[in-house]
């Protein structure tokens, strides 16, 4: 029995139908589970099993694997800020104490408001405009106090 | 030969500043698709020739010849599949999220021709999960080329000509950026490498001949095609042909993504191109082409950026990603930063690897906080090695390079900063102030942070 993934199991198959094998449905199904309801629970991992024919114990292997899968639900805006080398050395770390000081959010914990969530992640592929953070799906480099006001500010 | 800056044409990118995505009809315009269209009327061999002929090699790290990897295609086996890295996750590294974002037209082409080249008639493009834009974009455009019929059936209109295109999202692993654990994630389980031989071009995705290239090596394939091989080879230093994309980051004052022949020396790049060092701070070292090449001290950068000038240096030129560091970086604190990022990413299936980084991960951080030991040096260095190939006792000993990728840098920082690795025993623990950790007195200790311009 599906129920969140009920309303979409026509695009699924219109996705699935791009590869030679069904499997390789996998991540893709993961990322609408993960945009409709912004983490990935038991229940939708038990759904994805049952739409792709795969075991559970499958799908879980996969979510475990990779960390933009969220296993427990984040804030209404996920903020995933870059601490390796490039972005650590111009300023990632001030700008995860501006947050934490200024605003409240801290690493690995949504905030009591459910607004934001916090977590350090590896490379982004913004190193040129260190130092850089994902702000939900949008990209945002070069970060200031300022800046950061501005980004906190235009959250819902 | 080298030529002069007035000769540098930027071919990729010409217009990064601007940051605009050129879509199907501004391509078009500019003669966009022309190339492929001629290109079905061409024999595979015959493009496969004239790249090979124009020593493009791969701008992924490896810089393996393009058109030899395609060669290795065993006779008489399909379908064959094409996979585009952009799974781009070295650190340091970020010219194919602008390559992308910019040049999404450029990018089909280019998948285009190679399909036509190596005789396929399915090629993905595996993006990392963290780049949702450049997803998004080259979406739309291989929707865009979907539309005009030069993707999907019978393309250009030529019955029996497929080339089918799928944009696929990976979901946050460096070691996808792996050629075998890309197609092992693309087929729907964990990123897991596996043991080469056989190689992908022979037993690739579901079981069938593959070839895997990184996006800066497939975009360029269709500039090759038009302009011709000699053409590309006007920059050239010794076997590096082609204008390339050089990622700069760190403590310079101009960073970004910059187009250039591999004449171009390090020096140059850090103090011409980019302004040289911020507050006019001191050098410490470079990590010329990503973060798990050995680094270089001041006196080592008057080398040519291409392959072999790096390797002369002692290090790689790999993905062209130009760390620079001033004197405020504690080298223990870079290389611990650098070894956490691998122990993370390590996919855990070879103990060497998995053990090994996470142990050199914890010395580090034992050396910084006050508490390590002469003997943990000798831990480290029995681990690490000396930063070279099959040194110490993760390189060489693992199914991927991942455990090289974890043991150069380590390997490296000891031979060129042991002094200071030392005083880490001695003072107990780290005596720089001003590299990492949050405010003093209310102020960013971060200068760059605290005089960045408004957005």
């Amino acid at each position: 029995m599906l129920t969140i993934l009920k309303e979409r199991t026509e695009e699924i198959e219109k996705v699935a139908a791009k590869y030679p094998s069904r499997r390789s449905a996998m991540l893709p199904v993961l990322w609408m589970v993960q945009q409709q309801e912004g983490w990935i629970s038991q229940e939708a991992m038990e759904e994805v099993a049952e739409v792709l024919g795969s075991t559970v114990a499958e799908v879980y292997e996969v979510v475990s694997f990779y960390t933009m899968f969220q296993q427990k639900p984040v804030g209404k805006t996920h903020l995933a800020l870059c601490d390796t080398l490039a972005c650590a050395v111009c300023g990632s770390m001030e700008a995860a104490e501006y947050l934490k000081t200024k605003y409240g959010i801290q690493k690995d914990k949504v905030t009591p408001d459910g607004r934001f969530s916090l977590e350090y992640v590896e490379c982004i592929g913004a190193c040129s405009i260190a130092p850089a953070m994902l702000v939900g799906e949008v990209l945002h480099g070069n970060l200031t106090p300022e800046s950061l006001d501005r980004i906190i500010a235009s959250c819902p | 030969m080298t030529t002069a800056p007035a000769d540098w044409e930027r071919v990729l990118l010409p217009n990064i500043e601007k940051d605009e995505t050129e879509w199907i009809d501004a391509y078009m315009g500019g003669g966009g698709y022309d190339v492929a269209r001629k290109a079905l009327d061409m024999k595979p061999a015959d493009i496969i020739a004239q790249v090979k002929d124009s020593g493009l090699r791969g701008r992924g790290g490896a810089g393996f010849p393009t058109g030899m990897k395609w060669g290795f295609l065993p006779q008489g086996l399909y379908p064959r599949y094409l996979a585009v890295n952009a799974d781009e996750s070295e650190p340091g590294t970020c010219k194919d999220r602008p390559l992308m974002e910019q040049r999404p037209h450029t990018l089909i082409e280019g998948v285009i021709c190679a399909c036509l080249a190596i005789e396929s008639e399915k090629a993905f493009i595996y993006i990392r999960g963290e780049y949702y834009k450049a997803a998004k974009v080259m979406q739309k455009a291989v929707d865009e080329a979907y539309e005009k019929g030069f993707l999907g059936k019978n393309i250009f209109g030529q019955q029996g000509r497929n080339v089918d295109l799928v944009v696929h999202r990976g979901a946050g692993a460096y070691i996808c950026g792996e050629e075998t654990a890309l197609l092992t994630s693309l087929e729907g389980y964990r990123g897991y490498p596996k043991l080469k031989p056989p190689f992908p071009a022979v037993s690739g995705l579901y079981g069938k001949p593959t070839i895997i290239n990184n996006v800066e090596t497939i975009i360029n394939v269709p500039f090759i095609l038009r302009n011709g091989a000699e053409w590309f080879k006007k920059w050239v230093h010794e076997r590096t042909t082609g204008m390339r994309l050089y990622s700069v980051s760190g403590h310079v004052k101009k960073p970004g993504v910059y187009e250039l022949p591999p004449t171009v020396t390090l020096k140059q790049l850090i103090y011409d191109i980019c302004g040289g060092i911020r507050n006019d701070h001191e050098l410490k070292f470079v990590i010329p082409g990503g973060s798990s090449v050995p680094w270089l001290k001041p006196d080592q950068i008057d080398v040519p950026m291409s392959h072999e000038g790096v390797a002369a240096a002692g290090s790689m030129l790999g993905s062209s990603a130009v760390m620079v560091m001033d004197h405020t970086v504690c080298p223990v604190w870079a290389v611990a930063n650098l070894s956490h990022f691998y122990h993370h990413e390590s996919c855990g299936q070879c103990t060497p690897c998995r053990e090994g980084s996470a142990w050199m991960h914890k010395i580090l951080r034992r050396l910084e906080k006050g508490g390590g030991t002469m003997e943990d040096l000798q831990t480290l260095r029995d681990i690490a090695g000396e930063g070279k190939p099959g040194s110490g006792m993760i390189s060489g000993k693992s199914i991927c390079a991942l455990g090289d990728a974890a043991a150069w840098p380590v390997g490296s920082a000891l031979s060129q900063f042991w002094d200071e690795f030392v005083e880490h025993v001695e003072k107990g623990g780290c005596k720089y102030e001003n590299k990492r950790h949050w405010m003093a007195n209310g102020k960013f200790v971060n200068e760059r942070f605290e005089n960045m311009p408004v957005l």
